[in-house]
């Protein structure tokens, strides 16, 4: 026992002075790779099989619609027809996976549409290629050939979630408002579109001027603030039959910046009376309302936290425009926006981990995200004007309105994900401007 | 003595006097505008302050009574909601009902049948072999007679000669009369048991390669199975129990299973030549297309290697993660698996002669500096 603790001395002592590059001779070989690209997923997306004979049309179509939504996101990269080697002649046939290595296809997506009457039958499969294996069981979806896009959008979804590990967000809708006309007789109202920008639909007339609308949790409900009385009353429109109801408010005020808490019953709004604005709290079934805030200053732009028990707000309490966070049922606000500059509309996660907000400092507008308790601040965005950020479904891109410089200046919505990347335009018929995203259609 | 000072102090009283009186600091006169002025009456004078004076108000402005401040609730009135009397929007039709899709899962496609994209194994090729005998041999072999011999030939002597007719020796016979001429004894010519004709004789190529092949990996090395040792008897007596001991660890040792992991010897790799195998992968590490969530997770990533540096694709497996849930997790795994195996495809430039050094890696992929700040 004596020789073999001193043995086993021994090599504690020979190891611990031994070179570090020495001592890993023991065992595998150990790198640390600390550093990678970013870089656009390539993938190949070869054109859905038609598996009956009039269903050549909706499957190039709906190929198209698929690599659009994934393209889009700036996360995927297609890669063109033109340079693929093997050709998928049947969805049930085995890939090939050299060929799509060939070409550096990470990601392989292969599909079959078939049409029986006015039933539409979209189903495809994912293959990580240098895995050499399908990503996930194939999925098919059925519905009729009228909702072919939001069948491809539940494909892209399904595509997009097994990649990333986000949520999907392409099969959604945004509320905005439509504008017309120049800046001095701008007509306004409520349009309904894909997140894309197709199948808008117009939910209002342009007779009477119209803000600030917000879908409901369940996405059925729009609130929104118009001026057809000549003061700003918050109303209820039911997406699905266009009826709508005014929110009841007392005379000689004004309600605007309504949104819905996550129950969907409860709605935050700020109401303006004697030159004072504060947040309050009404039941849309009741009309019961109770006040949040109580504080000279102007409180306004309510918005919830996911699970409903926080509410982030802008004030100008302190002097200046700032973001302040209190309990949904009001008491002492805690700010949390302390740069430079005015910040305003904020917005909360849907994952509930970050805050969207309208930064304005140096003569530049800007959309930033920062946590829920101010930090890690980031500017996204930075224009002539940009304000009202929403956010999509899965959390992690945002639409807000940018405004060019003039007179004949114009409001566009744009969409960035939330690392600053792939801003683009959403192209909408005319100017757009308060967009609101719904959750993901059902 | 005094003199001297008289004439000082009348010197520079002249000198004063001439300072002073002498305009020495008379200074030039300074340049002036000149401006020209007139001159207007004192009714005039009082005609433009007239004239300047502000007018009179002839109304005065209410100041706005500062609004009242209801530090409570406004009361909402009792009365239900109601339906506004605004006719709904004529041109905006009711979006039409949409009919959600139904989603199923496809059955999984049965494994592709023989579609390997590997390259398929081969046989383990024989041992090398320092010489190889060719089994047939150079040396040149008579033909066969083509003719068949009537009968068995007796062994013939030594120097008999091939004759067409076949004769005995004859030997001259001194006992007779008649005189016969010697002659040598002759044998018949060759001849086989039956006719080969020239295709059906057996190929005289040799059926392998006199040439030594190419080299060959060594074959595994193939170890005896280790009987069940048989459990040790207990020690008579305590002096020898160390020495017991050591041999008992030492035959363990020896009798280790060869399915055991190799240990790595010879030189270790150089910083060199690990920073080009980081390089390498991390080119293909793509976090582009990963969640937020995946990219606060940390993987580590175990793969088998090849002789020739490329990855043992089934090797690649996920160690431990830290960082985030299972499923960035296994996000995270799949950028690193892919990045292995794009970069690997054509093999990591690793020098051979360490193979063992780099037979089996260990790769810890942090994308701390990657994520979104």
């Amino acid at each position: 026992m004596r020789l073999q603790a001193i043995l086993l001395v021994f090599s504690v002592v020979v190891s611990a002075l031994l070179p570090a590059g020495l001592q890993a001779q023991s065992g595998p070989l150990r790198i640390d790779i600390n550093e990678g690209v970013i870089e656009p997923l390539p993938y190949a997306v070869p054109l859905f099989e038609a598996e009956t004979g009039d269903a050549g049309g909706l499957a190039a179509q709906i190929t198209q619609l698929v690599a659009a939504d994934l393209t889009g996101t700036g996360l995927f990269r297609e890669i063109p027809r033109e340079a693929f080697i093997s050709t998928v002649t049947s969805f049930a046939a085995p890939v090939q996976y050299a060929d799509w290595k060939a070409i550096n296809a990470e990601a392989l997506i292969t599909g079959a549409v078939a049409i029986q009457g006015n039933t539409l039958n979209v189903k495809f499969r994912l293959y990580d290629v240098f895995s050499g294996a399908e990503l996930g069981s194939g999925l098919q979806f059925t519905g009729t050939t009228d909702g072919w896009r939001r069948m491809a959008h539940k494909v892209a979804d399904a595509v997009y979630s097994r990649v990333t590990g986000e949520g999907g967000y392409f099969d959604s809708r945004v509320v905005y408002v439509s504008e017309t006309g120049t800046k001095d007789a701008r007509q306004k109202r409520l349009a309904i579109m894909d997140y894309d920008g197709a199948n808008i639909q117009f939910l209002t007339d342009s007779s009477a001027i119209v803000l600030a609308p917000r879908f409901s949790p369940d996405g059925n409900r729009v609130l929104y603030t118009s001026y057809e009385t000549g003061y700003p009353r918050i109303y209820v429109l039911d997406v699905g039959s266009v009826q709508r109801r005014v929110l009841e408010s007392q005379d000689g005020t004004m309600s605007f910046a309504p949104r819905f808490a996550p129950d969907g019953q409860t709605i935050v709004y700020s109401l303006s009376q004697g030159g004072n604005t504060d947040i309050y709290s009404m039941n849309i079934s009741s009309g019961q309302t109770s006040r949040l805030t109580s504080a000279p200053s102007i409180e306004t732009a309510p918005s919830f936290s996911p699970d409903g028990s926080r509410i982030v707000f802008e004030s100008d309490r302190s002097g200046s425009q700032q973001l302040y966070i209190m309990l949904a049922g009001g008491g002492e606000p805690q700010r949390i926006s302390f740069g430079p500059g005015r910040y305003g509309t904020p917005v909360w996660s849907p994952r509930g981990d970050l805050i969207a907000f309208t930064k304005q400092n140096a003569g530049r507008f800007h959309i930033g995200v920062m946590r829920t308790d101010g930090a890690e601040e980031r500017l996204l965005t930075a224009s002539f004007l940009d304000e009202g950020p929403t956010w999509a479904p899965n959390g992690r891109v945002i639409m807000f309105t940018r405004e060019t410089q003039g007179a004949d200046g114009r409001s566009t919505l744009y969409s960035v994900d939330i690392s600053g990347r792939n801003l683009r335009p959403v192209r909408t018929p005319d100017g757009g401007s308060d967009p609101s995203w719904s959750p993901l259609l059902r | 003595v005094h003199t001297g000072h008289y004439i000082s102090g009348a010197g520079h009283l002249a000198l004063l006097v001439w300072l002073i009186f002498g305009d020495v600091f008379a200074a030039e006169p300074l340049p002036f505008q000149a401006t020209d002025v007139s001159v207007i009456s004192g009714a005039e004078y009082a005609a433009l302050v007239a004239g300047a004076r502000a007018p009179q108000s002839v109304t005065e402005v209410a100041q706005p009574s500062s609004p009242e401040i209801t530090p409570d609730a406004p009361e909402v009135q009792a009365s239900t909601d109601s339906e506004t009397d605004q006719n709904p929007p004529q041109q905006t039709p009711a979006p039409a009902e949409e009919v959600a899709p139904d989603a199923s899962e496809i059955a999984p496609l049965p494994p592709p049948a023989e579609v390997a994209d590997e390259a398929p194994v081969l046989p383990e090729p024989p041992a090398d072999v320092a010489v190889l005998v060719p089994e047939v041999s150079d040396r040149p072999v008579p033909q066969a007679a083509e003719r068949i011999a009537p009968e068995a030939v007796a062994q013939p002597d030594p120097e008999a000669l091939p004759d067409p007719v076949e004769q005995e020796a004859v030997a001259p016979d001194t006992s007779g009369e008649v005189m016969q001429d010697p002659a040598e004894a002759t044998a018949p010519e060759a001849a086989a048991t039956e006719i080969v004709t020239e295709a059906e004789k057996p190929a005289a190529a040799p059926e392998q390669s006199p040439r030594p092949p190419a080299r060959r990996p060594e074959p595994p090395v193939q170890t005896a199975t280790p009987k069940p040792e048989e459990a040790p008897e207990a020690p008579s007596n305590t002096e020898d129990s160390t020495e017991d001991a050591v041999a008992s660890a030492l035959a363990e040792a020896l009798a280790a299973p060869s399915s055991a992991p190799a240990v790595p010897q010879g030189p270790p790799l150089s910083s060199g030549e690990k920073e080009s195998l980081r390089v390498a992968v991390s080119n293909c590490w793509n976090v582009g297309a990963l969640s937020t969530d995946a990219l606060n997770t940390t993987v580590v990533v175990a793969v088998s290697m090849a002789q020739d540096g490329k990855p043992l694709v089934p090797t690649i497996r996920m160690l431990a993660s830290s960082g985030g849930s299972d499923g960035a997790a296994r996000q995270a795994f799949e950028a690193a698996r892919r990045a292995i195996i794009r970069c690997g495809a054509k093999g990591f430039d690793l020098p051979s002669e360490k193979y063992s050094q780099w037979q089996e890696i260990e790769m810890t992929f942090n994308p701390e500096r990657m994520r979104v700040k």
